[in-house]
């Protein structure tokens, strides 16, 4: 190669260098765990599928960034006409990516689809009470529900809309228009996924251009592609990698480990070996060893402080392996034993904190029978109505931040998780699940949640926090609903 | 030579058939596959519906003959999560893990061959060390722990390749490494040992007396007879890497081939997927093994079978 050549090689490189700097000075890059199974946004119940969705689907009701529910797609919160039918206005004026205008036929669609044995959509559960939709004129849906259900608005924050006129396209799954601030781009499949901003998106175009998604499985690889600087955002950053990140953001999630405690049989049956087992349990210690502190003690009742229906006035069952030696002493405990059943590798730490836990239970004189199964043994267990394990450990998710599905699970008897046969905590569960007066909820909920406690029902342990690896120019305030919401981000130049 | 191919491919047949129906029967023993796909707290009533629905509450032996019945016209149905037909993710997969396993079996074959006679011709000489050392390395180091140390060398402290993914020549240049480490390992071991014992036949000894150059003697005559073994432990690796020892180099660099399409099937108890990878992998497995045989007749002619006694 002469000097000549070499100059002119090199000058191009500074060139191509250059352009590739300004070109990614609006673009950034997300790293996902898994690639997602489909982009049809409501038939999967799939983490990755709902990171790109969310950016590119819109749904009638949002929350804010603390959490408080608001008006999205919806022109106004919905109202309650009688106790089981609602009408939802529609903002109006906006159209999907493919130009064809948002209205009361793809609302109502929307709605009639997700409910639609057809469909086979693992959210069913989220919209069991729903009986149907229909339009009332252009922006306006009429929804009508099995019963009473207060939480019609909390619902339409789950349900994104699609468009009427695509679904039937056979890209419908692969490439989704929204209504959304991103535009679907490209699906490189098992590679990538990229969308640019919407310039014509009616909240405001956006400030970050483009976004691509890549496919991670190694959370180490995760770890070393934001070391390298080729990732901006990395969510589900394991504790042990906060230091190594350039950057990084954490908020309280949704997720709280606890442990089912049998109250029907076995040494459990007695309400102070259940308080014992609360008592002998060092929360803070287990945040900080297992967690590096990024978590919080969970104060006794299943919820996040987000979550409605959180009781801010309740604290966790302290450290005090004197008392809980005490309690199990005063109901005859002498040399117990007892089962605990978990699982590995579901969730953050889950067998860590089995046994962890099991080692605390051991300090006070009981023998801990540690059973971890794989995943679906491990369901068996978690849901055999028949015979209870003493003790199972499960992570209670609540993505609608309402106590209804988690306490429904694991507090009321006959609960898929629950190990209790109280008729009064079944009943407020069950009433406040048709409440419509918020205040009344509240307090139903606030009843249930002291019954529970004072009858150490569950050993309450910790709510995680969610983690983020961030690059050191995005600014991303991460929210309690775990949401990675783009438009919402920007970039340092 | 034609009757034993025929009679091979019959016998592949059954080794085919065989495997998928233990996955089909196993998988379905392990668990309910609908209590993976919905949230853990969805209702009973709805989890049994949707097990209706894929055909799950079945008998077993309905479901074991309409899968045989599909499975002969190679339809394996849906994929549950992903909702498109099975064989078409595994189209889709398969070029990326056949590209990774290829040129990692290739790149070690061409680095093991010459390091190999290389430590053959002065045993326990300086060169022989050094090759013993690479294969020592290259067996004890976990391919998980080489792959993340490779990741953090090589593109996090220099920057000189992309972390993870797949695209360009340089997202190849790691997991090809990682791939074809332990296989050099092994095949620089079989090449030496080979070559020792030809090196000490007596047809070399005549043929070296007879005044042919050494190179000439090991390069023609040598390597030819160590062929065989050292294509047995390439056809051993080639298989190994199909089968799904590639899952290790795959899931490290984010690689999109089939060994992570099935540890992601069996995580989602993903049946009908899981079962159409099976088929595929055990295809490819009897495919490699007759092209094997075929490849050990070329090299050594006392090998070869159905021609004239």
């Amino acid at each position: 190669m002469t000097l000549f050549k070499y100059y002119r090689w090199a000058l191009l490189s500074a060139v191509l260098l250059a352009f590739s700097a300004m070109a990614q000075a609006g673009e950034m890059t997300v790293a996902l765990g898994s690639e997602p199974t489909t982009l049809d946004p409501q038939s999967a119940e799939d983490g990755s599928e709902r990171a790109i969705n969310d950016n590119v689907y819109e749904t009638l009701m949002v929350r804010t960034t603390d959490g408080q529910l608001t008006t999205g797609l919806a022109a106004a919160p919905p109202s309650a006409v009688d106790a089981t039918t609602w009408l939802v206005k529609i903002r109006p004026g906006i159209k999907f990516h493919d130009g064809t205008p948002l209205n009361a036929d793809s609302v109502a669609f929307s709605i009639n689809r997700i409910i639609d044995p057809k469909l086979k959509s693992a959210q069913l559960s989220f919209f069991n009470s729903i009986a149907g939709a229909a339009k009332v004129d252009e922006l306006t849906v009429k929804i009508t529900t099995k019963g009473p259900d207060p939480l019609v608005p909390v619902r339409l924050y789950w349900l994104k809309i699609v468009s009427q006129t695509y679904v039937s396209s056979d890209k419908f799954a692969a490439a989704p228009v929204g209504t959304g601030p991103y535009k679907f781009l490209a699906w490189d499949r098992g590679s990538a996924i990229t969308i640019t901003a919407n310039a014509e998106y009616w909240g405001g175009k956006p400030s970050i251009d483009k976004v691509t998604y890549r496919f991670i499985p190694e959370s180490g690889t995760r770890l070393a592609g934001l070391m390298a600087g080729e990732f901006d955002l990395v969510p589900n950053l394991l504790p042990e990698f906060i230091a190594q990140a350039p950057k990084s953001a954490h908020v309280e999630s949704v997720l709280h480990p606890v442990i089912v405690l049998n109250a029907d049989g076995g040494i459990t049956k007695d309400v102070r070996v259940r308080q014992a087992l609360n008592l002998a349990i060092d929360k803070d210690a287990l945040v900080k060893a297992l967690f590096e502190g990024y978590g919080r003690i969970d104060q006794g009742q299943l919820l996040s402080s987000a979550d409605f229906g959180f009781d801010p006035t309740m604290s966790a069952y302290p450290y005090d392996p004197a008392k809980a030696k005490k309690l199990l002493a005063e109901a005859g405990v002498t040399n117990g034993s007892l089962q605990i059943v978990g699982t590995s590798g579901r969730w953050l730490k889950d067998r860590e904190t089995v046994e962890a836990v099991a080692a605390y239970w051991e300090k006070i004189g009981l023998h801990v029978d540690v059973k971890i199964f794989e995943w679906t043994e491990y369901l068996k267990r978690l849901w055999d109505r028949q015979t209870r394990p003493d003790a199972v450990y499960v992570s209670s998710k609540d993505p609608l931040l309402d106590p209804d599905r988690p306490f429904s699970t694991y507090y009321a008897a006959g609960g898929m998780g629950a190990s209790n046969a109280d008729p009064r905590l079944a009943e407020l569960v069950t009433k406040a699940r048709t409440e419509i007066n918020a205040t009344e909820r509240t307090r139903l909920y606030h009843e249930a949640i002291r019954i529970a406690y004072d009858q150490a029902y569950l050993a309450w342990l910790l709510t995680y926090e969610d983690l983020y690896g961030l690059s050191t120019r995005l600014n991303f305030t991460p929210r309690p609903d775990g949401k990675m919401l783009v438009h919402a981000m920007t970039l340092t130049k | 030579m034609g009757r034993y191919l025929v009679n091979r491919i019959w016998h592949g047949l059954i080794v085919i058939f065989g495997v998928t129906a233990i996955v089909f029967v196993v998988t379905r023993l392990v668990g309910d596959p609908v209590s993976v796909m919905l949230p853990i707290d969805a209702p009973a009533a709805q989890r049994a519906q949707f097990s209706h629905d894929l055909g799950f509450d079945r008998p077993l032996a309905a479901q074991f003959g309409d899968f045989l019945v599909d499975s002969a016209r190679l339809d394996f149905g849906q994929s549950m999560w992903q909702r498109r037909p099975a064989m078409e993710i595994v189209r889709e997969k398969l070029p990326a893990t056949l590209q990774l396993v290829f040129l990692g079996i290739v790149a070690a074959l061409v680095l093991a061959v010459p390091i190999g006679v290389l430590a053959a011709m002065t045993p326990g000489g300086r060169l022989d060390k050094a090759a013993t050392l690479i294969s020592l390395l290259g067996l004890s180091m976990p391919q998980f722990w080489l792959g993340l140390v490779l990741i953090y060398v090589l593109a996090v402290r220099l920057h000189w390749l992309p972390t993870s993914g797949i695209g360009t020549p340089a997202h190849l240049v790691m997991p090809v490494i990682t791939m074809a480490l332990p296989a050099l390992a092994r095949l620089v071991m079989t090449v030496r040992s080979a070559m020792i014992e030809e090196l000490s036949k007596q047809y070399v000894k005549v043929a070296l007396a007879k005044g042919l150059p050494m190179t000439r003697v090991v390069a023609v005559h040598g390597l030819r007879n160590a062929a065989v073994p050292v294509l047995t432990i390439a056809g051993w690796e080639l298989i190994r890497g199909l089968a799904g020892y590639s899952v290790v180099v795959e899931t490290v660099f984010a690689w999109p081939g089939l060994g992570l399409t099935a540890v992601q099937a069996i995580s989602r108890h993903d049946l009908f997927l899981l079962q159409a990878v099976v088929f595929t992998v055990a295809a490819m497995v009897v495919v490699t093994n007759i092209i094997l045989d075929c490849l050990y007749q070329l090299f050594d002619p006392r090998l070869r079978l159905g021609g004239p006694a």
